[in-house]
């Protein structure tokens, strides 16, 4: 009777309520935020004495906000790039490899996402120091590919899992050379898990800070970076509206990601 | 004596030290339709793979036409295959999937137009072109992959069990249709089943399968009326095995001597015949008759239970040693009227038409 | 089963599946283990060879309240998301489909919001002339502002936050695979709803919690934004002491040693996971 949604009983009403009060602790914040974005109020006060879109027009005329999302997109576009086609070599290795140690392989590429993300950065920022990297694009590209390969690899291996290979071995016998046979059928058909891969590592890469913090120079800074230079500072109004922004972002990241599950399964 | 179209020489194949198939050699003339019969795990699909190029064989050959295969890579030996499994590609539409072949090898538009439209017609699906594969059923979609086997006009179609996951009507169905189109295209045909009744409907000779080697090579009706080895004759059609003793043997007949002293001479002996060796005698359930008073040299049994099957009726019976005999009579036969369970019977039989394997 | 059907036909020689693997190998084995291995090799090899930095870590009240402050706020957080998120994973996987999407989708955006846009909205609501502050004195149920940010409390807040979504959506899928019809049959034995509860529910989405626990449990024990952000600096966590003395103190063998720390907590527990909650593994 506890799995039937209308035999709970009392104990229904105690937990709608919960759900709604944790519905209410996930949600007030972001829209708090996207609220004071638009108050006049330097102190963030609330509920605001007016509106305003003062905070906006700071954040377009400073360029270095301007910059650094450009340098995030830069960073993110090549980051998913490279995590997708790596990661589909990768789970196409794993899934087609009958060899000893395939699990612990797999484990082991997915280390970079479970391991303390501080450890890693540190580390890199040490080896790029060393190698002369440190502050160079191609050391954000290689911190952020470790941790954004991981959902590649996920997400393309379980699509391979459920793909029955014979579709690929009748397309060589078709006469498409292997390679071929890949791409024109097994790719297309596993569309949805390389979709996912590539939100996925964007977003890994978009979001990421603290390797993002140790990989940062004065010149070279990603959005997060730059978020999280101003915040040391203070709890300037125009965070709230870069926020806004990415959470603007987001939304319609969610909307596409729907649309898409929507129009597969037309 | 003139080349054969299709030859396979002494394939083998190991996986580590599992034998997968073991020794598999055979003729196959152009146009025959050649099935591989034999249970799960008897090295039919290896052998069908091997064929195809998707496994190098541990040792032996393939030639087609003399010319060796087996450094052609798969997608360059223009041979048809339909898997087990529905294979159709599943983002294309059935006509694009018909086109795929076509327009890997680069042929113009408007003959692929012609012979998709060709091949669609063949399996009887012609208007489908713009269906998407998840959309129709399991038997319309191994036939577009039929379709798509077909439409670039191959030597060989191989078929690995294309029908084990249809129901048992719809096999049926398709049966018809895959001779029919076997007749029609006149193309050379490896099929694959484990099902001996789909074997027998469909194809022109039979190679039974066992442990990784080829057991016989016949037709239907050769398997049936001379198998070659206990294995294909417990395979092929009902048959009941007794044990008996060769008393002596001579030009491959022996005199045998039954469990309960019956003596039977003239049954066609295979495999090693020493005297006194034991061997197994193999009786078609419809090839015994039943009688209910005793005969000479009769089989001994008691009646356990009669089934009604139609236009046969079948009788169960059990030896005095607990061996079951089974006996297939058809439906009305007066040595059945009024029988009854726990009843005593003499079975005889015609000793040629019997085979013991020693 | 005893048929062995054979899938992927082609022969895939192992030489070229090693090929595919490659890339994703290189840049595991250069960039992640060499620089990981390089860093625990400076913990005993900077300022000079031993196990100085070891003992200095382990041996010093200051870093011991480190630690302390690690494992407290990871308990709390862990316990705090269980809590809360097991009943609303329970009506999450029975609620009607219209409804649960609506939930979904608040737990979803606030799981994909940028991490750093989220920490911010913490520390406003949080801080002292805050909205949560005002509301609780315009209630009248506190004369002066409660410190609710740098300090551990903040910390906790932010992270709970964080963690929720991580323990929801998994036990929500835990729930789902129970069959309702095993706690219609304890109800008709006879078992009242705190006994169809306390003996069927919560045993068979024990696995579910243990493990959604042990997750959670170990990703805040390394996290570091969210300590640094909302966290006061006398109360630090594990993960920031590793940033502080390489950033600040430039101290690369303290830095090992408090990183290798943490590596080995993280993978221990790691391995707790996968030796006894393995989803692949199935229970
Ligand atoms: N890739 C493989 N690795 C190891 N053993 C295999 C492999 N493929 C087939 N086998 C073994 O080879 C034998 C023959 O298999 P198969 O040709 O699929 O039989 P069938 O098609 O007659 O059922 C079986 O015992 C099977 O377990
Ligand atoms: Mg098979």
């Amino acid at each position: 009777m506890l799995l039937d949604f209308d035999k709970l009983g009392g104990v229904r009403t105690l937990l709608i309520a919960l759900v709604a009060l944790v519905c209410l602790f996930l949600i007030l914040p972001i829209v708090f935020i996207a609220a004071l974005s638009f108050g006049s109020s330097q102190w963030l006060i609330f509920p605001p004495p007016s509106w305003t879109f003062k905070w906006y027009q700071d954040l377009f005329a400073d360029p270095r906000w301007l910059y650094s999302a450009l340098t995030s997109l830069k960073i993110a576009a090549i980051v998913t790039v490279l995590s997708v086609v790596i990661g589909f070599l990768a789970a196409l290795g794993l899934d087609r490899g009958r060899f000893a140690g395939r699990d612990l392989l797999r484990a082991l590429f997915l280390t970079p996402m479970i391991l303390p993300v501080v450890v890693l950065a540190v580390a890199l920022y040490a080896l790029f120091l060393k190698l002369g990297l440190a502050g160079t694009t191609i050391a954000f590209v290689i911190a952020h590919l470790l941790i954004a390969l991981p959902f590649s690899i996920i997400s393309i291996g379980n699509a391979l899992e459920g793909f029955d290979r014979s579709i690929e071995d009748a397309a060589i016998l078709c006469g498409a050379n292997p390679w071929e046979a890949r791409l024109r059928v097994t790719v297309p058909a596993i569309s949805h898990g390389i979709f996912g891969a590539a939100v996925f590592s964007f977003l890994a890469s978009w979001d990421e800070v603290v390797l993002a913090i140790f990989m940062a120079s004065p010149t070279l800074q990603t959005l997060p970076v730059k978020i999280w230079t101003t915040l040391r500072q203070d709890l300037t109004p125009v965070i709230a509206a870069a926020s806004t922004l990415l959470i603007a972002f987001t939304i319609l990241l969610m909307i596409v990601a729907a649309l898409f599950r929507k129009g597969r399964k037309a | 004596m003139t080349q054969p179209f299709l030859s396979i020489n002494g394939i083998r194949k190991n996986y580590g030290n599992v034998t997968a198939v073991k020794n598999v050699s055979m003729d196959i003339a152009q146009g025959e339709f050649m099935t591989f019969l034999g249970p799960s795990g008897s090295g039919k699909s290896t052998t069908l793979y091997i064929l195809a190029g998707f496994q190098d064989p541990s040792g032996g050959d393939i030639l087609l036409n003399g010319q060796s295969l087996l450094s052609t890579p798969s997608h360059k030996r223009n041979i048809g295959m339909v898997f087990q499994r529905y294979t159709l590609f599943p983002h294309l539409t059935v006509g694009e999937n018909v086109a795929f072949p076509l327009r890997i090898r680069r042929r113009p538009q408007a003959e692929i137009a012609e012979r998709v439209k060709a091949a669609l017609k063949l399996v009887r699906l012609e208007g489908f072109e713009d269906r998407m594969p998840a959309l129709m059923s399991g038997g319309q979609q191994q036939r577009v992959a039929l379709a798509r086997a077909l439409v670039y006009n191959p030597p060989v179609l191989l078929m690995d069990e294309p029908l084990s996951a249809l129901d048992k009507k719809l096999r049926e169905e398709i049966q018809f249709e895959i001779r029919r189109i076997h007749q029609e295209t006149g193309v050379t045909i490896l099929y694959v089943t484990h099902d001996q009744e789909e074997a027998l409907r469909l194809s022109d000779r039979i190679a039974v399968f066992s442990q990784g080697e080829i057991d016989q090579i016949g037709t239907g009706p050769e398997l049936y009326s001379n198998p070659a080895t206990r294995f294909v004759a417990g395979f092929i059609g009902d048959s009941n095995f007794l044990d008996a003793t060769v008393v002596t043997s001579n030009a491959g007949k022996a005199k045998l001597a039954l469990g309960d002293g019956a003596v039977v001479e003239g049954v066609p002996l295979h495999g090693p015949s020493a005297a006194s060796s034991r061997a197994s005698l193999m009786l078609r359930p419809e090839r015994l008759s039943l009688s209910r008073v005793s005969v000479p040299s009769g089989i001994a049994v008691t009646v356990r239970d009669i089934t009604f099957l139609g236009n046969n009726v079948e009788v169960s019976t059990a030896t005095p040693a607990g061996v079951d005999l089974a006996v297939r009579l058809p439906f009305g036969h007066e040595a059945i009227s009024s029988l009854a369970r726990g009843e005593q019977a003499w079975l005889t039989f015609d000793t040629a038409s019997a085979h013991a394997f020693a | 089963m005893a048929v062995t059907v054979v899938t992927g036909a082609v022969k895939t020689k192992r030489g070229a599946t090693l090929g595919y693997l490659l890339p994703a190998l290189l840049l595991i084995a250069l960039f992640f283990i060499v620089p990981v291995l390089m860093l625990l090799m400076r913990s005993v090899l900077e300022p000079e060879v031993g196990l100085q930095n070891y003992k200095a870590l382990l041996g010093s009240t200051t870093y011991l309240r480190v630690f302390l402050n690690t494992f407290l706020v990871a308990g709390v957080v862990t316990l705090v998301s269980i809590v809360v998120g097991y009943p609303v994973a329970w009506l999450l996987a029975i609620m009607p489909q219209k409804w649960s999407r609506i939930v979904l989708a608040i737990i979803i955006l606030s799981m994909w919001t940028n991490l750093l846009a989220r920490t911010y909205a913490w520390m406003v609501l949080l801080q002292r002339t805050g909205v949560i502050n005002k509301t609780l004195m315009g209630l009248g149920l506190i004369d002066t502002p409660l410190a609710l940010v740098n300090n551990l409390v903040g910390v906790t807040i932010g992270m709970t936050y964080i963690m929720l979504p991580f323990v929801i959506l998994p036990l929500m899928g835990v729930i789902r695979t129970i069959d309702p019809a095993i706690l219609r049959a304890a109800a008709l034995c006879g078992a009242g709803k705190m006994q169809c509860f306390l003996r069927v529910l919560l045993p068979l989405s024990l696995p579910g919690i243990a493990a959604g626990a042990l997750m959670v449990f170990v990703m805040s024990l390394g996290y570091f934004v969210t300590p640094a952000l909302l966290g006061g600096t006398s109360n630090m966590m594990l993960a920031e002491l590793v940033a502080q003395f390489v950033q600040s103190l430039v101290n690369w063998g303290m830095g090992g040693a408090a990183a290798l720390v943490l590596l080995v907590v993280t993978l221990a527990l790691y391995a707790v996971q996968l030796r006894y909650f393995n989803p692949a593994r199935g229970t």
